[in-house]
């Protein structure tokens, strides 16, 4: 973790990049192109958030730069990789190690304490079991719940289980960190919160992608990615 | 390398089923059922196994019977054709005879049957079987009354004819249910019996006579009440268990002189024990199919609440697939939980089966094998990966997006 993280200078090879993406769904006779070649780039250490309106394509977008989908067409390259064309269990390998998603249902197992909600990346990965514990501690005392190590999701509130759900992004040291309405199922104060969490994870030299259809949260971000109708606005890189 | 390490999914699949325990216990309920009936039925016919082969053993491991009609089939089980089976061939004194002269060295006794009616002071008991035979036969079948319960009849006795009887332990029971019935008088055929001993209990034997409700007399007695002289049965005890198979060859050959080969029957106790054992053998097969089949009910179950559970949980299944999980390690650990759940059925079932036949033991003979609880275990744990792999495969074919978005 310290390793990427010592290296702040943002390396020319962009850390994500779209090119020409496009993702089609068919329903019946009718085609649908959910994404209509959009090329986006993710450079290394950037704070960046995704919007547009809903059905513009944004969690199409999000889907494909979360390599939880493939592209009908286009290429995705991770650190200047193509793995487009990657089959669901290298995908699976990837994510694991390369992203760490943060969602709005917070997505933490029920009845399972914060430690063990934590940990769960590691149980995919190569991480020895005697360093998950303390790997998993040291991420809670990171988002400010060392002192609730053991509770379990129905004992913290909205903005403490988003904070669990942000240190199980973190544990893995993800290259990218795509949290995807974050603030969504919080309260504003809870919600100001996890974004200054996400400020201050981007000043330690995160990459953080923001997805969100709300325009005052995305101005949060360095840049603004904006997408209408399967194709980006603006500025790509 | 496998990731989540085997013991990472066995330990998450026991939090998960632990959950919710008593969806677990009921879910189990079916292969608890499945597993008890099974490990009770065949510890009932082990049992009843081991007790039949004790109670032939008391009939003399080094006997040899010869009886009319022809018993067991050529398979060795007991012959089930009609006119073979009512052959009313009889032997006689001469038989007996023919066995002395050419089988010396040998202790050959007679025995005659006859079904008489009983009465003592107050009660009268029909369709006893009063056996008649020799002064020796009492120590060759182990029948002789134990100290204080009076004796056999001695060989004066016998040659005199002498009107004595020796009651089986049920029999002088229901005759005397009050007092001793040693020296009392009973009367068969309107003439005074005098009972000069009681056999100590001897249990019944499954497929054969009641041995406790037998009552024994002189072989001469059997002859007048019956008013002839034929036998039911002859003994031949050779002097050791070695020389029990060219006996009863020469026994074999020594009949089919005089008789048809259908007509008599030399068998010995291991013969009788191996048909019975057959036949015990069958009947716990065909029984523990029938209880399996509630194991496969059970399996069903299992398979139910997996595909509930798989539905339950579509959205932890579309987490863990975001954050690595690739689709084996999704179908392994739903697999697990269905073995873990068929398997805790299998536990549970197997310690209930072992107390029930612990308790059935009181009162009959039942004993838990080692093979039946490993396979009871086996079969549930076959039914957890059979009935589990199909909900297993649908948690793990699951798009992660579509399982993110599960309300």
């Amino acid at each position: 973790m310290t390793q990427s993280l010592s290296k702040k200078s943002k390396s020319k090879i962009p850390v994500l990049e779209l090119k020409n993406i496009v993702k089609t769904y068919t329903s019946g006779n009718t085609t649908f192109n959910a994404l209509d070649g959009v090329s986006v780039c993710i450079n290394r250490g950037e704070f960046v958030s995704i919007t547009g309106p809903s059905g513009s394509g944004k969690s199409t977008l999000m889907h494909v730069v979360g390599l939880l989908d493939n592209p009908t067409s286009g290429q995705v390259l991770l650190e200047g990789q193509d793995i487009s064309h990657l089959n669901e269990e290298e995908l699976a390998k990837t994510r694991n190690v390369t992203l760490g998603f943060v969602f709005q249902q917070f997505n933490l197992l029920a009845k399972t304490s914060a430690t063990e909600n934590v940990s769960l990346p590691l149980l995919y990965s190569d991480v020895p079991k005697s360093l998950r514990l303390p790997k998993a501690i040291e991420m809670l005392n990171k988002v400010g719940l060392g002192d609730k190590l053991n509770n379990t999701p129905a004992q913290l509130s909205g903005g403490q289980q988003q904070r669990v759900a942000i240190a199980r992004a973190l544990i893995n040291d993800p290259k990218i960190i795509l949290a995807d309405e974050p603030t969504g199922n919080l309260d504003s104060k809870s919600g100001k919160e996890i974004i200054s969490l996400f400020h201050q994870l981007h000043d330690e030299g995160r990459t953080i992608i923001l997805v969100t259809h709300d325009m005052d949260l995305a101005k949060q971000a360095q840049r603004i990615i904006i997408i209408k109708d399967g194709k980006v606005t603006n500025k790509k890189c | 390398m496998l990731k989540p390490s085997i013991d990472d999914l066995i330990r998450s699949s026991i939090r998960s089923v632990l959950k919710n325990k008593s969806r677990t216990l009921l879910t189990s309920l079916g292969i608890i059922i499945g597993v008890t009936s099974v490990i009770l039925l065949t510890s009932i016919g082990n049992g009843l196994t081991i007790y039949i082969n004790q109670q032939f053993e008391s009939l003399g491991s080094n006997s040899i019977f010869i009886s009319p009609g022809k018993i067991f089939n050529d398979n060795g089980g007991f012959n089930n054709n009609e006119s073979a089976r009512f052959v009313t061939t009889s032997f006689t004194e001469s038989d007996v005879n023919l066995i002395k002269r050419n089988l010396r060295g040998n202790l050959v006794i007679p025995m005659a049957m006859s079904s008489v009616e009983i009465k003592s002071n107050k009660i009268t008991k029909t369709n006893i079987t009063l056996a008649g035979s020799t002064y020796q036969l009492g120590e060759t079948l182990d029948r002789l009354p134990s100290p204080g319960n009076g004796r056999w009849f001695t060989q004066e006795e016998e040659n005199k004819n002498s009107p004595v009887l020796v009651l089986g332990y049920t029999i002088a029971r229901d005759l005397f249910p009050t007092g001793n019935p040693l020296n009392r008088k009973v009367i068969i055929g309107g003439k005074n019996y005098k009972i000069i001993g009681v056999i100590d209990k001897k249990g019944s034997s499954f497929g054969g006579p009641d041995q406790d409700s037998q009552v024994y007399t002189p072989l001469g007695v059997v002859f007048n009440i019956n008013g002839n002289e034929n036998l039911a049965e002859i003994l031949v005890k050779t002097p050791n268990k070695s020389q029990v198979d060219s006996i009863k060859e020469e026994l074999n050959k020594l009949f089919l002189e005089k008789y048809d080969k259908d007509a008599f029957t030399v068998f010995d106790s291991s013969q009788l024990l191996d048909s019975i054992n057959s036949i015990i053998g069958t009947l716990t097969i065909a029984l523990t199919g029938i209880a399996a089949i509630s194991l496969v009910v059970g399996g069903i179950g299992i398979m139910n609440i997996m595909l509930v559970t798989v539905s339950e949980r579509t959205r932890e299944i579309g987490l863990r697939k975001a954050i690595g999980a690739y689709p084996r390690a999704i179908l392994l650990q739903f697999l697990f939980e269905a073995i873990i759940l068929s398997g805790i059925g299998g536990i549970i079932g197997i310690i209930l089966g072992s107390l029930g036949t612990a308790a059935i033991n009181n009162f009959f003979p039942a004993k838990v094998t080692f093979s039946s609880v490993s396979i009871a275990f086996g079969v549930s744990f076959m039914v957890g990966i059979i009935f589990g792999v199909a909900p297993a495969r649908k948690a793990s074919k699951l798009s992660p997006i579509e399982a993110l978005r599960y309300e």
